[in-house]
């Protein structure tokens, strides 16, 4: 017998609140350094977490590496366009 | 052997006559593909009529793979990627094309006037870019994937696909011996 599904909690003001993120996807062309590089460069991580967001995205196959408005999602997805990564923007989905 | 190397603070790149040209090739046909038409100066002109002039009702989503790899949806929604597409595309296909042109110019020059050698004060950013995305339109092009490498090992020599492999390959290469050179 199905148990009853908790509800979620859902509220608007938590739907309205939940941030854009920066989602970089893995392909089998941009060399780990490159990655590393791009992510010290334009986000300002220390070497080590530019490094443990590549290997993230290199075997979950993507990688959360900002978060924000709208707008600033849009800014750090064409910057990384503009360096050859494959980035989208999304609402958090995380609840 | 490296090609990159830091001096004093200044980058160089040392390259053979035959290394300049593949690359001035593999840049010549990537700028083809990207489109000479440039908009993207009016579109940031400061005149308002120019800019309203130059902004498109729309920007299709490429249909080649390559360019689809290089000018990518932002937006799983097809409707947002539609609509970002036409705000942001002319600036990320101009940024493309100026690091092409850019590194086209310096390997011209190699090529004209010293028959290979070496570049002076190269910038690294630029050259780091344009070679990523020359590897990225030869990866689309060869359907590279993480097992391409031991293919491409196993390849016997006189297999066509070899050579242009053996180029994507050296392109990574040289893209990693930059970056070695960075730090």
């Amino acid at each position: 017998m199905a148990k009853i599904l908790e509800s979620p909690e859902l509220s608007i003001d938590q739907l309205i609140d939940r941030p854009w993120v920066t989602i970089v996807w893995d392909d089998p062309v941009n060399l780990m350094n490159y990655v590393t590089h791009v992510f010290i460069k334009l986000f300002g991580f220390s070497k080590e977490r530019a490094h443990e967001l590549m290997m993230q995205v290199h075997t979950e196959g993507r990688a959360v590496v900002s978060s924000g408005t709208r707008e600033e999602m849009e800014r750090d997805v064409q910057r990384l366009h503009e360096h050859g990564l494959w980035a989208t923007l999304q609402r958090d989905d995380k609840i | 052997m490296s090609n990159f190397e830091k001096i004093n603070g200044a980058f160089t790149l040392d390259l053979t006559l035959d290394e300049a040209q593949i690359l001035i090739n593999l840049a010549e046909q990537l700028l083809e593909l990207l489109g000479e038409g440039d908009f993207f100066h009016h579109y940031y002109s400061s005149d308002p009529l120019a800019q309203l002039l130059a902004m498109p009702a729309e920007i299709v989503t490429p249909e080649d793979p390559v360019l689809l790899r290089l000018l990518p949806n932002a937006y799983a929604d097809p409707e947002a990627a539609s609509d970002f597409r036409r705000y942001t595309e002319p600036q990320l296909r101009g940024s493309k094309q100026r690091n092409l042109r850019l590194i086209r110019e310096e390997l011209t020059i190699l090529v004209d006037e010293n028959h290979g050698g070496v570049i002076e004060n190269i910038d690294p950013d630029i050259w780091l870019k344009a070679l990523n995305d020359l590897r990225i339109a030869l990866s689309v092009r060869l359907e590279i994937t993480e097992e391409s490498f031991e293919k491409f090992e196993m390849m016997p020599d006189d297999e066509p696909a070899k050579s242009v492999h053996a180029v994507y390959y050296w392109l990574g290469w040289l893209q990693e011996n930059l970056l070695e050179s960075l730090t």
